[in-house]
């Protein structure tokens, strides 16, 4: 049904302010996509309360007239799961965005939704601690944003993704109820829907708070950076690496197409540019002991036929090798107007022939794909660079994609890490899941959100829902059982 | 006996049947946890405990795919044959089932570095009570394709579903693993301040449990209380830390087996009850002093008191020689901050317990996957 946009604009207006809704197309442009350019679709109406009340009084009414809505954060996820389909309202949330407590000695802080990734590590940098997850986005990603995608970062392979770094949350579900989900005052026993509420991609509700876990920084950091003159060596060693009991902070490998992209740019960051792979591995903890690791981490690179290996000198050195791999995305922008990505994750041992695999078939399909990823848990992210304006090639593009994440999902893999699913990847569900699977991930969707107002059409393809609503309704049980 | 996939359709089959007649299940495995006392409603049981055995194991990618039944001491030997291992220590004997750790969620000393089965598992099979044969998750150490339906059956005692088949994320050994005592007395006034002070230390243990000195005693560490250090790593790291830990007294080698003891202490006390306790680790150690205090003295069968300081959980095992004190320690954690777990309570003290999953989410979770509320009813204390 469309929006009644007419009605709806003044009655959320009289909630959050004139300013805080938006509704003429050119205000709404910025709104319609979020990061990859094959999903674009501007919404109609969008309200940003500035308060938790606010918020709470938009869901509520938007509950009682029965109208879909859409939570954004910083709209960076590049799965088009921040897209409002179907003239849903965007809510967007980046004006909740205190740091509402910090407790050091508990190594906890509670933000609100909207709280930007790195401005909480910053605000917690004076008591020597840091939130852990890292994506590349983290200087505009919101934290609301990352329990909703369950978000990653190169730092997750030591210490884990989203979901192992939230004690609780306030949410509130989309018919307006609020309920407190985990617990920061000690266990909760009984099921975990703090952990079935994390990466629900905004389709069981809005968090109003989020309590996080804080890390303390480590004692000492050594980054390191080795240079294969072939992908599978690079692979090779990173296989090596991660069978041999030490655990890097991080093991990031950029391949040659990447390197070059990245040493063109402004975020040149000193990569070797005839090198057809680098691995970029962290070393961190306490700092006895460090040393030994990363002569281990040495001889094992080396072994693996690494031309060189070396550390970085100082926090400048190291920052200065980071910032090429978190700005590898945007350097590609150089390449081509436009990029998409895609975020498989394949087991570990599979990455020499995947990577070949992929290298085949974007060669077939006479594309460019640069791969910049999380090698040490096997999250692949081949970016091909493009030109959508191009129907040739955004046709060449879509099949490449889709062989690429056939032949990860042939190798064991899924079909994504930490981008989440999106618009983008509703497609490859049914490869990796059953229809009586994805049917019992509409029944979780269903305990939180019945009505399906959240973020509706993501995630689960709609088609499995419909088919769980045929089968014999939950909600119908007595009369369901055969005699 | 039939074993594997055929196995597996058998479980689908016979609850299948017991959905038709609404004859309600116990899920059992081992068998370890059938005598917590949990007040279970069942007219037959469900045996997980014949579907074992690994499915897959690549060594390389660090994933163990296995049935619900496989005991973890098959994990640990054919995992340790290749230098790795699945770092989950639940309570209970080493022959406990995966399915079983997590179905209970159940955590050891472990997870003061490894968090507890949700923060290990990757994908569950499980036959959910509408006898669908459902898969969550996937095999690989990253995942956030579809909602998190491992989560949800992670810790849900089988009354969502029955997990026939779990993935678990393993690690290499660490080239030295080694495990040292401190003598702590765990009842001084000076407590709070103590474990303040080693939050700050640049130690990183896989495990940091402070025993109180009945537990001290008998398991061989100290006279008064200890704090039983797990520390890991290569040479240099684990000298190291011994050093650091040299500034919170004496640092001795643990007594061999101390791990292992801990993990099946209460079997050795025939404990008729088994609490935790938790709070915010700044806060714990109010907790621990609260407990001690009541603690008659010159009792000769008292509580046994483990806490996972980093965690802020500390575990109270009541001897079995002491039950007629359990209605005292009771009414004295009913007044504490923080929340409650039973782990273990004699049959008649379950229905003081408020249920885990009474709030509406959860009713609506369990009355979701399970309609007929036929597997393990009334184990989490609900009310049909």
């Amino acid at each position: 049904m469309p929006l009644d946009v007419a009605r709806l604009a003044p009655e959320l207006a009289a909630i959050t302010g004139a300013r805080g809704v938006l509704s003429r197309p050119s205000e709404l442009l910025v709104y319609s996509a979020d990061g990859l350019p094959s999903y674009r679709k501007p919404p109609s109406l969008a309200v940003f309360p500035s308060t938790r009340d606010q918020l709470i009084a938009v869901v509520r009414h938007l509950a009682s007239v029965g109208c879909p809505f859409v939570p954004r954060g910083a709209g960076t996820g590049l799965s088009g799961g921040a897209l409002a389909e179907r003239d849903a309202v965007v809510i967007g949330l980046n004006r909740l965005n205190r740091i509402l407590r910090i407790d050091p000695d508990n190594r906890l802080a509670v933000v609100e939704p909207g709280a930007v990734n790195a401005h909480l590590t910053r605000a917690v940098s004076p008591f020597g601690l840091h939130y852990a997850p890292d994506p590349s986005s983290q200087t505009a990603c919101t934290i609301g944003g990352n329990v909703a995608e369950n978000a990653g970062g190169p730092h997750c392979l030591k210490y884990g993704v989203t979901l192992n770094h939230i004690l609780a949350l306030t949410v509130l579900l989309p018919d307006g109820e609020l309920v407190v989900l985990g617990s920061a005052d000690g266990e909760r026993d009984g099921y975990d829907l703090l952990g079935a509420f994390i990466g629900s991609e905004g389709c069981f509700g809005v968090a109003l708070d989020v309590t996080v876990r804080l890390t303390r920084n480590p004692e000492a950091v050594r980054t390191m950076l080795a240079d294969f003159t072939s992908l599978d060596a690079a692979a090779h060693a990173t296989s090596a690496i991660i069978a041999s009991g030490i655990m890097p902070a991080a093991l990031e490998m950029m391949d040659g197409p990447t390197i070059r992209a990245v040493e063109a740019s402004i975020y040149a960051a000193g990569y070797p540019v005839d090198a057809a792979a680098v691995l970029l591995v962290e070393l961190d903890g306490l700092s006895a002991g460090l040393d030994a690791d990363a002569r281990s981490v040495e001889e094992m690179c080396r072994s693996a036929g690494a031309r060189s290996v070396s550390t970085a000198r100082d926090e400048a050195e190291r920052a200065r090798l980071w910032l090429g791999r978190k700005k590898a995305f945007g350097a590609m922008g150089r390449l081509a107007p436009d990029l998409v990505v895609q975020d498989a994750v394949i087991p570990r041992t599979r990455l020499p022939e995947v990577l070949a695999t992929i290298h085949e078939i974007a060669q077939r399909w006479k594309l460019e794909v640069c791969n910049v990823f999380h090698a040490g848990d096997g999250n692949l992210h081949p970016n091909i660079p493009y030109d959508a304006r191009d129907p040739d090639a955004t046709d060449r593009v879509s099949h490449a994609m889709r062989e690429i994440m056939q032949a990860c999902v042939r190798a064991g893999g899924s079909v994504t890490g930490e981008h989440g699913i999106g618009l983008d990847k509703l497609e490859y569900m049914p490869l990796i899941f059953s229809e009586a699977s994805l049917a019992a991930q509409c029944q979780l969707r269903d305990v939180f959100d019945p009505d399906r107002r959240s973020n509706p059409g993501k995630v689960v393809p709609v088609r499995s829902c419909r088919e769980w609503h045929q089968l014999p309704s939950v909600r119908s049980a007595a009369a369901a059982v055969p005699a | 006996m039939i074993t594997g996939t055929a196995a597996v359709q058998e479980l689908r089959e016979q609850l299948s049947r017991a959905a038709n007649d609404r004859t309600p299940l116990r899920i059992r495995g081992r068998g370890h946890w059938l005598d917590a006392g949990r007040p279970v409603q069942a007219a037959q049981v469900l045996d997980v405990g014949a579907l074992s055995g690994i499915v897959e194991y690549v060594p390389g990618d660090l994933t163990l795919t296995a049935f619900a039944g496989t005991p973890l001491d098959e994990i640990a030997k054919v995992t340790g044959a290749e230098r790795q291992w699945l770092a989950l220590d639940p309570p209970g004997p080493a022959d406990g089932t995966l399915g079983a750790t997590v179905s209970t969620a159940s955590a050891g000393p472990l997870a003061h570095a490894f968090g507890g089965p949700r923060d290990n598992v990757l994908g569950l099979q499980v036959i959910t009570g509408q006898g669908e044969l459902i898969e969550s998750g996937g095999r690989v150490v990253k995942n956030v394709a579809g909602f998190d339906l491992t989560r949800l059956f992670t810790g849900a005692w089988g009354t969502l579903g029955v997990i026939t088949m779990a993935t678990v994320r393993l690690r290499g050994l660490p080239e030295v693993d080694e495990s040292v005592t401190i003598p702590i007395d765990s009842g001084s006034n000076s407590l709070p301040a103590l474990l303040s002070s080693l939050r700050t230390l640049q130690i990183a243990p896989l495990a940091l449990e402070l025993l109180d000195a009945p537990l001290s005693r008998r398991l061989g560490a100290a006279d008064a209380g200890s704090l039983l250090v797990r520390l890991a790593g290569n040479g240099d790291a684990v000298r190291a830390q011994r050093t650091i830990l040299g500034q919170l007294g004496a640092v001795h080698d643990a007594p061999p087996n101390a791990w292992r003891r801990l993990r099946e202490i209460e079997l050795e006390a025939t404990a008729c009850a088994v609490l935790r306790l938790s709070r915010r680790p700044s806060d714990v150690a109010d907790c621990i002093g609260a407990i001690h205090r009541d603690q008659p003295e010159g009792e000769s069968a008292p509580v046994l008191m483990h806490t996972a300081v980093g965690r802020g959980v500390a575990r109270c095992i009541v001897p079995g020689a002491s039950a007629g004190g359990l209605d005292a320690l009771l009414r004295k954690i009913e007044t504490l901050a923080g929340s409650r777990v039973a782990e273990r309570l004699p049959a008649t003290h379950w229905s003081s317990m408020a249920s885990a999953v009474g709030d509406p989410l959860s009713r609506r979770t369990k009355q979701s996957f399970d309609p007929l509320n036929i597997l393990n009813p009334g184990i989490l204390g609900e009310k049909s």
